[in-house]
């Protein structure tokens, strides 16, 4: 393999990266916020890429005004389970919240499983290939990673420009001083969850728009998204962002040199390594 | 006129008796101070007005209303604003954030501007850091914030708890002062204070809360008068 597939591949390897970026940040925001990790992120994930197929399929819509639907449909998703599961256990141990998420997680892979079975399908959509000199580049991972990088500055404007988002910010870092200014705490960490919530449903709505899928597919992508989340620092967004490119360069990477399978073993090394030398990410903050 | 009067209140955590019976009532415009030995129930007697405890018994008045059963964030609504004992203030966030975060109630929203003014001309060093961290600020300078935005919230009734806690004399005076000003604008304060000598210093009234009891009122130069106030706080 010459130069310009390496430079592809690299290339390939960012807007793959942004995307996987943009679902571990769901990850870390919950985190963020509330000290939950959510082991329903990958049903999620799945779902928005179900969410995506159905909606081209059955009614035709176009794959990307879809993903507006799946974005608000995942917001309110989030806000029901964090109401029906996790409110009542977000102050109790990890444990509790960990078999919270857990159960909702077998809950939605267990209805997606009898609904769509575990057969896989795409959504048979093409925008072309794009040339770039020596690069070739699939239209449609460029524009999901311009999606991915859009709904990230949104969650910026929202969290540092909003009043909204100021107090997520405000329960994320004090929820008893939030509580004592009058901001609705419980509104606010039901919000946060929608958003967690919505950010894997759209990580997974765009990675169906150029890879196949099953109902168990958003298992891989939320394994991802905690290698992602560590390198990163938990609960950190910008973090997730950087952990997200250097996966997706690492996958596009590792193939040319080695065969396909190393890719999760030299992952999977990454994870604990980093665990062992940075427990708080490349770019965590110490607590 | 009275804006806040606490009758015969008893309370504490789970099956904990703190308060055995306190009382106290805050004038209009005067600046009151509750003063007591370190585990007299003072912050439990303030969480417990502030609605972040429930009474067990007794009535809190508010303007003449009970509002004993009233839930927190409808109190700060009401203008009843709580200065939290170790300033829990928002550490990731900046000076201004924290000052817009207290001023969330309806009350306070539309004031902002104005009420930042205030706030910045009561503590220039407040406008200097306006976009530094809350967290890496100095101690003094973080009780500042606290109260500060405590202000924000465009409070009627600001309860104060251990302002001078861990700073040093001349900040303490400085914070002091400025509770003199405040009173000026209108606002009703109430101090809770460790530091006694201080407290009845700047204070128009005092309340000597002991064993979770109100053991002794009256006009703080009265009660630094008094042989017992004396010998059991003051160390004279």
């Amino acid at each position: 393999m010459g130069n310009s597939g390496l430079i592809t591949s690299l290339v390939d390897g960012v807007l793959i990266g942004v995307i996987y970026g943009l679902a571990a940040m769901g990850m870390t925001l919950i985190w963020g916020v509330m000290s939950v990790i959510n082991l329903a992120h990958g049903s999620v994930i799945a779902l928005g890429m179900f969410g995506i197929y159905l909606l081209f399929t059955s009614l035709g819509l176009n794959p990307y005004l879809a993903l507006i639907l799946v974005a608000i449909l995942g917001l309110l998703l989030g806000v029901i389970i964090y109401s029906i599961a996790i409110h009542r256990v977000v102050n109790a141990s990890h444990l509790s919240t960990l078999l919270a998420t857990f159960s909702v997680n077998m809950i939605v892979i267990g209805l997606g499983t009898a609904i769509f079975s575990t057969s896989p399908r795409n959504v048979n959509y093409s925008l072309g290939n794009l040339t770039l000199g020596p690069v070739t580049l699939l239209n449609a991972r460029l524009v999901a990673a311009l999606a991915a990088v859009l709904v990230t500055s949104a969650l910026y404007l929202f969290l540092y420009r909003t009043r909204l988002g100021k107090y997520v910010r405000a329960v994320a870092n004090n929820r008893a001083a939030a509580e004592l200014m009058g901001i609705p705490s419980a509104q606010i960490l039901a919000l946060s969850f929608g958003l967690g919530t919505m950010l894997a449903a759209i990580a997974g709505g765009l990675i169906a728009t150029f890879f196949p899928f099953t109902i168990l597919s958003g298992g891989v992508y939320e394994l991802k998204s905690f290698v992602i989340v560590v390198l990163g620092g938990l609960g950190n967004p910008l973090g997730a962002l950087a952990g997200g490119l250097i996966l997706g360069m690492l996958e596009s990477i590792i193939p040319i040199f080695l065969p396909n399978t190393w890719v999760p073993v030299l992952e999977f090394l990454l994870f604990v390594l980093i665990l062992l030398v940075r427990p708080s990410g490349l770019f965590g903050v110490k607590k | 006129m009275a804006i806040l009067e606490i009758r015969d209140v008893t309370s504490g955590y789970g099956e904990v008796q703190i308060l055995w019976g306190a009382g106290l009532t805050l004038e209009e415009n005067k600046l009151t101070c509750l003063v007591g030995a370190n585990g007299a129930g003072k912050t439990t007697l303030l969480r417990t007005v502030m609605g972040l405890l429930r009474p067990w018994s007794g009535s809190i008045l508010f303007e003449g209303k009970d509002f004993s059963r009233v839930p927190a964030h409808t109190k700060a609504e009401m203008g009843l604003v709580l200065v939290p004992e170790g300033r829990q203030l928002f550490t990731d966030m900046t000076v201004v954030e924290n000052l817009e975060m207290g001023a969330t109630n309806r009350r306070s929203r539309p004031k902002f501007k104005d009420n930042l003014e205030r706030v910045f001309e009561m503590f220039p060093r407040m406008k200097e850091r306006a976009n530094q961290k809350a967290g890496t600020l100095s101690g003094g300078e973080q009780q500042m914030l606290a109260v500060a935005r405590g202000i924000m919230a465009e409070p009627r009734v600001l309860m104060i708890d251990e302002l001078s806690l861990g700073l040093a004399p001349l900040l303490v005076l400085q914070l002091f002062d400025s509770l003199k000003q405040l009173k000026k604008t209108g606002i009703t304060i109430l101090l809770v204070e460790q530091n006694v000598q201080m407290a009845l210093a700047v204070s128009d009234y005092g309340y000597v809360l002991s064993q979770g009891r109100s053991e002794l009122e009256g006009p703080t130069r009265q009660l630094m008068d008094n042989q017992h106030v004396r010998t059991a706080y003051l160390g004279l």
